[in-house]
């Protein structure tokens, strides 16, 4: 299997402020992968310099081998690419934009275009900037489902979107690219959404990358325990195993990779007295947020 | 491609700076030259000359005059203030001044160089010569000169058969050669009468075409071998003594004499058409001939026969040879402009600055884009043109340069 | 897929297109209605005589509508592009950069051409009734530099609009609008005779301007 998505050695910085230094990472073909992190952490970059639309300080990135910088015609038409935001030419109708966009791709299958269009409770000849944000998103996916690329790179597709429309995108997207075999690459905000679409999880926070494995993985290896503590002065942000920590009061919540029995050693090895020890099972939203702490 | 984009905007920006810089430092800084007014002196022989810029009245040998001892050295050009002051002689040279004498005999012609280098209409009118009014019409079409001679109606813009044939005939059968170099006359009803239009045509034989009652009039006028006429000034003065200034290719001046078609050569020389503002200022007693050049000034004082009495030249530091010039001189490598006072046509003039004291400036910001790519951490052989053009073109490549940003990747 | 390009183009630009074209003929239309208004006032031969003698430039009212539709085409044009980034889908589409680009600014550039072309023939249409073909001619010589402004102000106005960094959008503007000040002197009729070819290969290299500023916002210079 090989990776759809590839990306060596890839820094950059905007004038003197780095943005990231020696990110690695790869998307197999037919996994979906999501890129989480917090706002400004370099989400839109790398997904910038995916498209060939900003060129890294180092390092590379390659898109079914070739140099994201000078991709081929080829490969761009193997490529879905949805804006933040959903941005579209919405000087257009939905009848002139599927015109316009058939006329590139020789594969073009109209046919869930219009299923989703159907969907849209809008006059033929409404043009797109004319339309909420929900129908605009219904528009985007709809071209990008006729499109049927190989690979498709969502910029945040849940933006302005409200639960509804989201949760189609969400089962259309996975259900279309399971079946066809498909390679998705997906940043987004909300992250209960992406718990339901991504195989594989790609945490990054300021600088560098925090977690990059497959989804189920981060979700049995990293785990949440809560306690409370006898002396509230004690404090285990420190120690090594411990990724995160959540400290009111005497109220402790513990964020780490190590198992139920790692920690309760420790706690008793080191003499920390403590009470009501429970392991707690996490969402990934809740993953998320312990791992790169709350704001 | 994109490269190529780039070096074509740096191009088009360095003609642009080129052009507009020098422009505005002219704006500011430029010193108008105030050219001397010289005229020949009938009443001591000798040159007067009023310095507009000093504000004094010589003469060549240094003696001031107040404005009325002035006005009095020159009573055929200040006849009527002279009049006025009771002033004027009744005799200079042992000749009785009569009003009527003076004013017949007083003409004034000016020819700019870009007269010379000027578009010029294709279609003139053709008067009629000796209508018996007192005043001349203008005619109901225009004539040009192709292959033949057309007449055009203005009105139907139609051309006149008959009109035109008859004269095409009149000219072919003198000996014309189509098509035409120069039309010369004064297409004005303006004048005191018509003379019709000297006429070069491709041979360089020159012809006197007029309407006279309707019918063509051709003369050809006999030129001496090897003279070839390069413009032609038609004129309108009272004393009828010729019709027009002709300037040939070796830059003389001659007159062609009224009725009797003679060339006279006036005895100028140090006339350069291309560059120089002539005017000629006739009266009873002489002809000044004075031609300006942006340096310097020279005239020429000619009796009734067109012989030179005397002659004067003075000439002063240009534009480029003062302060500002060279202040330019050191800034700017050269000057880029559209119009050009020696001109009506718009081109690309370039003047390339004299001397090389901009070289200094060159070095200078050529030094300071080689620190800045340095700081930057560049790979200098990417920016080998970049220097290179600032080099050559100072101020305008480094600006350019600077808009227009050299980072590509590879 | 060049059919495509140019529906999208058709799209942004056809009322632009059709409107500043029908104005150009109406514009000439009210021009040689001054003409007639001459002629039977002042007669043909003085109207002819102010013209060939007296420097009046009877086409003068029209100096700035080349550029005006020069402008017109190209903001309808490429401001579509800018706002959110839109152009980001032209350059996703399976097709190099810059050919997707020179495609969408032929197609501008051929409206513009056919555009003038259109208004040019009315004007001489006209012309050949009152003029002959000399005074034509002359006329011809003075107003084509102003139809190479229309098409310098396009080609400039993609390069500024397509710029992703705004100080570098002030550098261009401020070239190219004393550039194009050039082709619009007003001299003598036909004294821009000898300009003319240098002006057209100028215009020219202007052509490809815009993939300078295109190179730019693809490379994410900000």
């Amino acid at each position: 299997m090989s990776n759809a998505i590839e990306c060596n050695n890839l820094t950059h910085y905007y004038g003197k402020k780095m943005v990231y230094e020696n990110l690695n990472f790869h998307v197999r073909e037919g996994s979906i992968l999501g890129l989480l992190g917090k706002n400004g952490v370099g989400k839109t970059t790398t997904i910038n310099i995916l498209n060939g639309f900003l060129q890294p300080r180092s390092g590379e990135c390659l898109i079914f081998g070739e140099n994201t910088q000078h991709l081929s015609p080829e490969s761009k038409a193997r490529i879905g690419f949805l804006i933040e935001g959903h941005v579209q030419y919405s000087f257009m109708n939905i009848h002139q934009i599927e015109k316009f966009y058939s006329g590139f791709y020789p594969n073009w299958k109209p046919a869930p275009y219009w299923d989703l269009m159907s969907k849209l409770k809008v006059t033929p000849t409404q043009k797109i900037s004319t339309m909420s944000c929900g129908q605009r998103s219904q528009v985007a996916l709809g071209l990008i489902l006729a499109q049927d690329p190989d690979l498709l790179i969502l910029d945040d597709f849940s933006m302005g979107l409200d639960p509804g429309y989201r949760r189609l995108f969400i089962d259309y997207l996975r259900e279309y690219a399971k079946a066809e075999n498909k390679t998705i690459f997906t940043t987004s905000h909300i992250i209960q959404d992406m718990e339901r679409l991504i195989d594989d999880v790609l945490i990054m926070d300021y600088n560098r990358v925090l977690a990059q494995c497959p989804i189920s993985e981060f979700m049995s290896d990293f785990k949440r325990f809560d306690f409370e503590l006898e002396n509230d002065q004690v404090d285990l942000k420190k120690e090594a195993f411990v990724r995160n920590l959540e400290k009111v009061k005497n109220k402790v919540e513990l964020y780490t990779y190590e198992s139920q029995d790692f920690v309760q050693k420790f706690l008793t090895d080191n003499g920390v007295a403590h009470r009501g020890f429970n392991h707690v099972k996490m969402e990934l939203e809740d993953a998320f947020i312990g791992l790169t702490g709350k704001y | 491609m994109e490269k190529i984009s780039r070096y074509f905007l740096v191009f088009i920006a360095i003609l642009t700076l080129a052009i507009v810089l020098p422009k505005l430092y002219w704006m500011a800084f430029e010193k108008p030259i105030r050219k001397p007014f010289v005229l020949f002196s009938c009443m001591n022989n000798d040159f007067m000359i009023h310095r507009i810029a000093e504000g004094n009245r010589v003469d060549t040998k240094g003696n001031k005059y107040t404005l009325e001892e002035y006005e009095q050295k020159l009573p055929m050009m200040f006849v009527q203030q002279l009049l006025v002051s009771g002033l004027l002689p009744d005799t200079i040279k042992g000749i009785g001044l009569d009003m009527h004498d003076i004013s017949k005999a007083k003409s004034f012609f000016r020819l700019k160089a870009n007269e010379i280098d000027a578009p010029v209409p294709d279609l003139y009118p053709m008067f009629e010569s000796k209508s018996g009014r007192a005043s001349l019409e203008m005619p109901d079409d225009f004539f040009r000169i192709t292959w033949r001679i057309d007449f055009i109606d203005a009105s139907t813009n139609k051309v006149l058969e008959d009109k035109s044939q008859m004269f095409s005939g009149a000219l072919f059968h003198k000996g014309f050669a189509f098509p035409v170099k120069q039309i010369a006359g004064l297409p004005t009803t303006r004048k005191s009468c018509d003379e019709g239009y000297l006429i070069l045509d491709s041979k360089d034989q020159l012809f006197h075409v007029k309407m006279i009652k309707g019918k063509p009039f051709v003369m050809k006028v006999n030129i001496p071998e090897g003279l070839k006429f390069t413009h032609i000034n038609c004129v309108d003065f009272k004393n009828k003594s010729y019709y027009a200034y002709l300037f040939s290719e070796k830059n003389e001046i001659y007159i062609l004499t009224q009725d009797d078609y003679q060339l006279v050569k006036w005895p100028i020389e140090g006339y350069n058409p291309k560059n120089c503002d002539l005017k000629i200022y006739g009266d009873l007693f002489n002809y000044n001939v004075i031609i300006e050049a942006e340096d310097h000034i020279k005239v020429f004082a000619l009796d009734t026969e067109y012989k030179i009495v005397d002659t004067y030249s003075e000439s002063w530091p240009v534009k480029a040879e003062r302060t500002e010039g060279k202040v330019f001189a050191s800034i700017f490598p050269a000057q880029l402009s559209m119009t050009s006072d020696k001109s009506k046509f718009i081109r690309f003039y370039l003047a390339l600055t004299i001397g090389f004291s901009w070289v200094f400036l060159n070095l200078l910001l050529l030094a300071i884009h080689f620190i800045f790519l340095y700081r930057r951490k560049v790979n200098l052989k990417k920016h080998i043109a970049d220097l290179c053009i600032i080099a050559i073109t100072g101020i305008f490549g480094f600006i350019a340069i600077h808009f227009f940003q050299n980072k590509f990747f590879e | 897929m060049w059919k495509s390009i140019i529906y999208k183009e058709w799209l942004k630009i056809r009322w632009f297109l059709i409107g500043f074209t029908a104005l150009g003929i109406l514009g000439v239309g009210y021009l040689f209605l001054t003409v007639q208004h001459g002629f039977t006032f002042s007669g043909g031969k003085n109207y002819w005589y102010s013209i060939l003698f007296m420097g009046y430039q009877f086409f003068n009212p029209i100096k700035y509508a080349p550029l005006a539709g020069g402008l017109a085409i190209a903001v309808a044009q490429y401001f579509p592009e800018t706002v959110n980034k839109r152009i980001k889908l032209t350059f996703h589409l399976p097709l190099g950069e810059n050919k997707v680009l020179l495609m969408m600014h032929a197609f501008g550039a051929g409206s513009l051409l056919f555009s003038y072309l259109l208004i040019f023939g009315v004007f001489a249409g006209f012309s050949i009734f009152y003029f002959p073909v000399q005074m034509i001619t002359d006329s011809i010589i003075s107003i084509v530099p102003w139809f190479l402004a229309g098409f310098v102000a396009y080609f400039l106005v993609a390069l500024v609009v397509l710029e992703p960094v705004w100080k570098f959008r002030f550098y261009y503007l401020l070239v190219g609008g004393f550039f194009v000040t050039i082709y619009l002197q007003s001299p003598d009729t036909a004294a821009f005779g000898p300009a003319n070819t240098g002006l057209f290969i100028l215009t020219a290299t202007l052509s490809i301007a815009l993939l300078f500023s295109a190179y730019r916002f693809r490379k994410g210079e900000m």
